[in-house]
C-alpha cells in the first residue's frame, strides 16, 4: 500500500502536482452528489460561523465609534484616527520590514541547513539535527534578557536589525527540519544527474534542488512570516522608540494603567490581520499540495 | 527526525538512483565527496552561528541563573542544584506540571480531532471551499492580545454573551473564567480554538499529496467509509500526524500568552502552567533562581517526550 | 530603515546564502546606519539625561510630559534630557535588561516599588541633594503631609515622590437611591447595603482580580489596613496572621458568601470591572481615580465616597506613592539631579492640562482651578489622603519586599482565594503568610 503514498511522483518537478492532485480528488468524490454537497456547505457555513464569532467581537469594535465620538452605527474614524493621530502607517511599515526580512533571511539560512541534514550522512549531522531541536525548548520568556544584553553589547537594541536578528533565529530551528523533510522528497537522481554534467554540489542545490522547492519554500516562509508578525514577547524588551514600533508594539501603546482604548486597538488588530489573510488566500492553492504540513509529510 | 531525515534521504538516494549505480570513475565521487564535506560546512555555517548567538547563549545564561541566587541584574552567589529541589519539593511546581500535561494533550488532540475534521470536510466539494480555508486560517492570525480579550468579552461575566445563552437555554449561569475547572476548560478551548487551524493546514496538505486511486480501488473491494477512513486515510497521514504532535507539543508546552491575557494564571492557580510559574516567579516573585530552574525542568521534559515521538516517526516511516 | 531592508535582501541576492553570516559579523557596523533611535548607549553615554517615563494615562499625558522634557534648557554644565516612554506590558522585564546592559534611563517613573528593588541591587542614586534643592526653592514645604517619608531609608531619599495613585471607594448614587439605603458608614452598614443592593441586582462591592487586575489584590489590603491592621508591623516585619486582619477578611468573606462580592469578580479584568460600573451592576467599591472618566459616565451618578469605619472605628485608606528614580549609570548625576528638580517644578503643568488620574504631591497643585473644580478630587485630598497608608502597613518607609507582595503570586493567590469563598480566614491567611516568607528577603 505505501507504494502508492508518494504524491510527488520521484521523477517530476515537485510543483507539476499541485495542478492534478485536487483535479482527481473531486472526480472521485464528486458521486457524493449535489445534496451531499450542500448539506456539507450548510455545516461548513454553521461550523466557521461559530469559529469566527470572537473575531466578529474584534472586527465589529473596529467599526463601531469610540467613546468620544458623535458619530454613530458603522464608521471607518477608528482606522482615520489610527493612522493620523498615531504612528500605525510607520508601524505597519516597520512590521512589513521586519517580516519580510525575517522570512527572507530566514529561508536563506534554513534551505542550505536543510538540505545539508536532509542529504548528510554522518552522525555529525544528525546529531546537529536534534540539538537545532532540544536548544530552541527554552522559552522566550527566560531567553529575552540575556539576548537583550548581549544585543545590547553590540548595539543593536531599539532597532529593528536586532529585532529581525533574533525572529530569524527563533524561526530558523523549525525552518531547518521543514526545508529539510522538504528536501527528502526531492529524489537525489536529479541531483547525480547535474553532477555528472559537471556542476558542484553547491551548484546543483542551487540550481536543481531549490529550483523544484517552491512548495517547501513557500510553508517555511508563511510559518516564518506568522511568528514575526504577531511577537510581541521580544519587541516589548528590544523596542523603545515610538517610531520603531512593530504592529504588535502598537497595540501595546493602546495599554494605559488600568484602560484600554479598545476601538483603537481592535482598528488596529484588523489592520494587522489583512497581510496574513492576503498571503494566505494568494498562496492558497500552494497549501493544497505543499503546504508546511505537505512540506514535512509529503514524501 | 534527525536520524529518520538522514537515513531518509540516504534511502532515497539509494532507491533513485538505478540498479548498479550511476557509474562514473571512483576518483571523481572521491573529489566530489571532499568536496560535498567541504560545501556541507558552509552551508550549514550560518545555521550554526544562529544556533548559538539566539539558542546557546541565553541557554547557558539561564544554566547560570538556575543554580545561583541572584537577580536578573546580578548573578549572585552560586547555590549548586538548590534551586532545582526547591522547584521540586514545592507543590505549586507539580500543580502546574498537571495543568501544563492536561493542556498540552487537549490542546494536541483537540485541535487535531477539529483540524482533521474540517480538513477532511474541506476536502469534498464544497461551494466556496477555497474561502472557508482562508476564513477557517483567522483564528490562527489573530493576534492573540485581541483575540484572548474577545474571548474575554464573550465569557467573563454573567452577562456575556455565551453565559446569557446558556441561562437562556435553562442550563444556568456558568461562570467560566471564575471557576476553576470550568476556567481550565474555557483555557484549553481556546487553545484549541487558536491552534486547530495549523493542524487543518497540516492535514490538508497531507491529505492532498495522497493518491486518490487508493480509494477507488477500496470501494471496488467493498470497503465501508469508516474502513477506508482508519485502513487509509489514517496510516497514510500518520508521518505528518506525528510530526505535527512534536510542534504542537513544544507550542502548547511553551505558550505563555494564551493563558497568561486569559486568565493570568487563576482562579488560584487553576490555569497555571510551568510557563506561567516560571515567568511569575521571575518578574513578578522576582525568584529568578528558582523561576529560570521550573523553565529548564519544564525543557528538559518537553526533549524527552519529542524524542520519545521522534522514535514514532522513525517507526512509521519504515516502509 | 530602508539601509536595513536592503542589507537583508542583498544578503539573500548574493548567490551565496553566508552573506547573512558576514552581515552578522558585521553587525556592529551596521548597527551605526539604523535605528536612529535615542536610546543608544548607556544611561547617557551620549551625553543626554535619559528620562524614562510610563503611560500614566492617555497618549496626551506622554505628548505632554515629553514636551515639558524637550522643553528643558539646562544651566550652564548641565545635560539636556531626552524623553521615552516605556509599555507597562513586562516594564520590570525591560528596565532590568537595560540596566544589566548599562543601557538604561538615567531618571525615571515606574512601578511603585521599583526604586527599592533597583536600590537594594546597588543602582540607584539617592536623591538627598534633590530633596535640599526642593527645600530651597520651597516646593518641599508644598508637599501633602506624609508624601515624601516613605522614601526616606537609611542611606537616604531613595527616590521623589511626584503623583499619589489612591484606592478610595466609590458608589453609585442611583442604585443607592433605588435600593433605598444610606450609603454606608462603617462595615457594617455596608454589610447591610450591600444585602439590599443585591435585592436589585447591583453588588455592593465591586472588585476583581482577573488577568492583570490588582484592584482585587489592592481591596484586600485596604480592608486590612481600613481595620488598622495589614501585613508589615511598623519594624517591617511580616504580620500577616494578627487580630484586625483576621477580622477584615471574615468582613470580607462574609461580603462573598451574602452575594455581594460579585462570584465572578476572581475572573474580572479592569475591563470587566469598568463594564460592571457603566452597566449599574457596581454600587459600592474601591478604585482609582477618574472612574466616572474611566467608564465613561459623567452623569455626576458615579462619586467619591467618605472613609468608612472598622468595627473598631479606624479610618485608613490606601495609597501608591508613585514616584521618580535616579540611576547610579548616568553620564553626571548633578545633571540627573538638576533635571530632576526642574521636572517637580513642571508637573504643575500636568495636572493644569486635566491630563493625570492620580493626585498631585503638591499642595499647590490641589489648588489649582482645573483640579479643584472637580468635588470627587476635593474629596480625595480632603478626606482619603491625610488618611491613607501605603503597602508598607503600619510601617512608614517602603522597601524592596513591598513589590514582592504587590505583584507577587502569594497576594493574588489569596485574594483569588477570598473571592471565590471556598475558605475561612484563618487558613486563608496562614497560606498567605507562608507564600510570603518563601519570597521575601530579610
Amino acid at each position: 500500500m505505501s507504494a502508492v503514498v508518494h504524491a510527488h511522483p520521484e521523477t517530476g518537478p515537485v510543483l507539476g502536482v499541485a495542478d492534478t492532485g485536487p483535479v482527481k480528488n473531486r472526480s472521485v468524490l464528486s458521486e457524493a452528489g449535489h445534496r451531499n454537497q450542500w448539506w456539507r456547505f450548510v455545516l461548513i457555513l454553521a461550523i466557521t460561523a461559530i469559529v469566527l464569532v470572537p473575531i466578529m467581537v474584534t472586527v465589529v469594535l473596529a467599526f463601531t465609534p469610540g467613546p468620544n465620538s458623535t458619530s454613530t452605527g458603522f464608521t471607518l474614524e477608528n482606522f482615520g484616527s489610527v493612522f493620523s493621530e498615531t504612528l500605525a502607517a510607520t508601524w505597519l511599515q516597520n512590521s512589513l520590514i521586519t517580516t519580510l526580512s525575517t522570512v527572507i533571511v530566514s529561508v536563506a539560512v534554513a534551505a542550505p541547513a536543510g538540505y545539508v541534514l536532509s542529504r548528510g550522512r554522518s552522525k555529525a549531522v544528525s546529531g546537529y539535527s536534534l540539538l537545532l531541536f532540544v536548544m530552541q525548548s527554552l522559552p522566550i520568556i527566560t531567553s529575552v534578557v540575556p539576548l537583550f544584553i548581549l544585543f545590547a553589547g553590540m548595539g543593536l537594541v531599539d532597532n529593528l536589525m536586532g529585532l529581525t536578528i533574533i525572529y530569524v533565529g527563533s524561526t530558523m530551528t523549525v525552518a531547518t527540519w521543514m526545508m529539510a523533510a522538504y528536501f527528502d522528497s526531492i529524489p537525489i537522481s536529479l541531483e547525480e544527474a547535474s553532477w555528472i554534467d559537471g556542476c558542484s554540489v553547491f551548484g546543483s542545490f542551487t540550481k536543481v534542488v531549490l529550483r523544484n522547492s517552491l512548495p517547501g519554500i513557500l510553508s517555511t516562509a508563511i510559518f516564518a512570516f506568522l511568528l514575526a508578525w504577531n511577537d510581541y514577547l521580544v519587541a516589548i524588551v528590544f523596542l523603545r522608540s515610538t517610531e520603531i514600533f512593530t504592529l504588535p508594539m502598537g497595540v501595546q501603546s493602546f495599554f494605559q494603567q488600568n484602560q484600554t482604548d479598545w476601538t483603537s486597538v481592535m482598528a488596529l488588530a484588523v489592520i494587522m490581520m489583512l497581510p496574513p489573510v492576503i498571503v494566505f488566500a494568494t498562496l492558497n492553492k500552494y497549501f493544497s499540495v505543499g503546504g508546511i504540513g505537505g512540506s514535512l509529510a509529503g514524501r | 527526525m534527525s536520524v529518520t531525515t538522514a537515513q531518509n534521504g540516504l534511502s532515497r538516494a539509494r532507491r533513485g538512483v538505478a540498479p548498479g549505480g550511476p557509474g562514473g570513475p571512483a576518483n571523481r565521487k572521491s573529489r566530489l565527496s571532499a568536496q560535498t564535506s567541504r560545501t556541507f560546512f558552509w552551508l550549514l555555517l550560518p545555521s550554526v552561528i544562529l544556533l548559538v548567538l539566539i539558542h546557546g547563549y541565553p541557554l547557558v545564561y539561564a544554566g547560570i541563573q538556575a543554580t545561583h541566587d541572584g537577580s536578573l541584574i546580578s548573578t549572585g552567589n552560586f547555590v549548586g542544584a538548590d534551586n532545582f529541589a526547591n522547584v521540586l519539593g514545592s507543590d505549586a511546581f507539580w500543580k502546574a506540571a498537571r495543568f501544563t500535561l492536561m493542556f498540552t494533550i487537549v490542546g494536541v488532540f483537540g485541535s487535531w480531532l477539529v483540524g482533521l475534521g474540517l480538513a477532511l470536510l474541506l476536502r469534498t466539494k464544497i461551494p466556496a471551499g477555497g474561502t472557508f480555508k482562508v476564513l477557517l486560517l483567522l483564528p490562527w492570525v489573530v493576534p492573540i492580545v485581541v483575540s484572548s480579550t474577545a474571548w474575554n468579552w464573550l465569557v467573563a461575566t454573567p452577562d456575556s454573551l455565551i453565559p446569557s445563552l446558556f441561562r437562556n437555554l435553562g442550563l444556568g449561569t456558568p461562570l467560566f473564567l471564575a471557576d476553576p475547572t470550568l476556567a481550565a476548560v474555557t483555557v484549553m478551548v481556546f487553545k484549541v480554538w487558536v491552534s486547530f487551524p495549523f493542524m487543518m493546514m497540516m492535514i490538508s496538505a497531507a491529505l492532498a499529496s495522497v493518491d486518490t486511486t487508493v480509494y477507488e480501488a477500496a470501494s471496488m473491494d467493498g470497503a465501508t467509509r469508516w474502513q477506508q477512513f482508519s485502513q487509509i486515510t489514517l496510516p497514510l497521514i500518520a508521518r505528518s500526524t506525528y510530526i505535527s504532535w512534536i510542534l504542537m507539543t513544544i507550542f502548547c508546552v511553551n505558550d505563555f500568552p494564551t493563558i497568561y491575557l486569559l486568565t493570568g494564571g487563576g482562579p488560584v492557580d487553576a490555569t497555571t502552567s510551568l510557563v506561567v510559574l516560571a515567568y511569575r516567579s521571575v518578574f513578578q516573585d522576582f525568584q529568578t533562581g528558582p523561576g529560570v530552574a521550573i523553565a529548564f525542568l519544564m525543557t528538559m521534559t518537553l526533549v524527552v517526550i519529542s524524542v520519545l515521538l521522534y522514535r514514532q516517526i522513525r517507526k512509521s516511516s519504515v516502509e | 530603515m530602508s539601509t536595513k531592508s536592503s542589507i537583508a535582501s542583498s544578503a539573500f541576492s548574493r548567490r551565496g546564502f553566508l552573506g547573512f553570516a558576514a552581515a552578522a559579523a558585521s553587525v556592529p557596523l551596521l548597527a551605526a546606519c539604523g535605528g536612529g533611535s535615542a536610546s543608544q548607549g548607556g544611561g547617557g553615554g551620549n551625553g543626554v539625561i535619559k528620562f524614562w517615563d510610563m503611560p500614566w494615562a492617555t497618549p496626551a499625558y506622554n505628548d505632554a510630559a515629553k514636551k515639558l522634557v524637550d522643553g528643558y534648557s539646562p544651566a550652564s554644565g548641565n545635560l539636556k534630557a531626552s524623553y521615552q516612554t516605556i509599555q507597562w506590558n513586562n516594564f520590570y522585564q525591560t528596565f532590568s535588561s537595560a540596566i544589566a546592559s548599562k543601557t538604561g534611563p538615567a531618571v525615571s517613573t515606574g512601578g511603585g516599588f521599583q526604586a527599592f528593588q533597583f536600590e537594594k541591587q546597588g543602582q540607584i542614586a539617592y536623591a538627598d541633594k534633590v530633596v535640599d534643592e526642593l527645600k530651597k526653592n520651597g516646593q518641599f514645604d508644598d508637599f501633602l503631609p506624609g508624601v515624601l517619608e516613605p522614601f526616606k531609608s537609611d542611606k537616604g531619599y531613595v527616590a521623589v515622590p511626584w503623583q499619589l495613585d489612591m484606592r478610595v471607594f466609590w458608589y453609585r448614587k442611583s442604585l443607592f437611591e433605588k435600593a433605598g439605603v444610606e450609603v454606608p458608614k462603617d462595615w457594617a452598614s455596608l454589610l447591610e447595603a450591600g444585602k439590599a443592593l443585591k435585592n436589585i441586582g447591583a453588588f455592593g462591592f465591586a472588585t476583581g482580580s482577573g488577568a492583570g487586575n490588582n484592584i482585587g489584590n489592592h481591596s484586600m489590603i485596604m480592608m486590612m489596613v481600613n481595620n488598622g491592621g495589614g501585613v508589615f508591623t511598623k519594624d517591617g516585619e511580616l504580620d500577616v496572621m494578627n487580630d484586625r486582619n483576621v477580622e477584615a477578611i471574615e468582613f470580607l468573606l462574609e461580603l462573598v458568601s451574602n452575594g455581594i462580592i460579585d462570584p465572578a469578580s476572581v475572573s474580572y479584568t479592569t475591563d470587566n470591572l469598568n463594564a460592571m460600573w457603566k452597566n449599574k451592576k457596581a454600587a459600592f467599591g474601591p478604585y482609582v481615580l477618574g472612574v466616572p472618566e474611566r467608564v465613561g459616565d459623567t452623569s455626576g451618578d458615579i462619586v467619591v465616597a467618605s472613609p468608612i469605619a472598622g468595627p473598631h472605628g479606624d479610618k485608613h485608606g490606601l495609597v501608591f506613592p508613585n514616584n521618580i528614580m535616579m540611576y547610579t549609570n548616568t553620564p553626571s548625576q548633578a545633571s540627573s539631579e538638576a533635571f530632576l528638580v526642574h521636572y517637580m517644578g513642571q508637573l504643575k503643568e500636568l495636572w493644569r492640562q486635566k491630563l493625570m488620574n492620580a493626585l498631585p504631591v503638591f499642595k499647590s497643585i490641589t489648588e489649582l482651578p482645573e483640579f479643584a473644580s472637580d468635588p470627587n478630587n476635593v474629596k480625595i485630598v480632603k478626606e482619603w489622603q491625610p488618611i491613607a497608608k501605603t503597602f508598607a502597613s503600619q510601617g512608614t518607609v517602603l522597601n524592596d519586599n513591598l513589590a514582592v507582595l504587590d505583584g507577587g503570586q502569594a497576594l493574588n493567590q489569596f485574594t483569588q482565594t477570598i473571592l471565590t469563598g471556598k475558605t475561612d480566614a484563618k487558613s486563608a491567611l496562614q497560606a498567605f503568610e507562608s507564600g510570603l516568607k518563601s519570597v521575601i528577603k530579610k
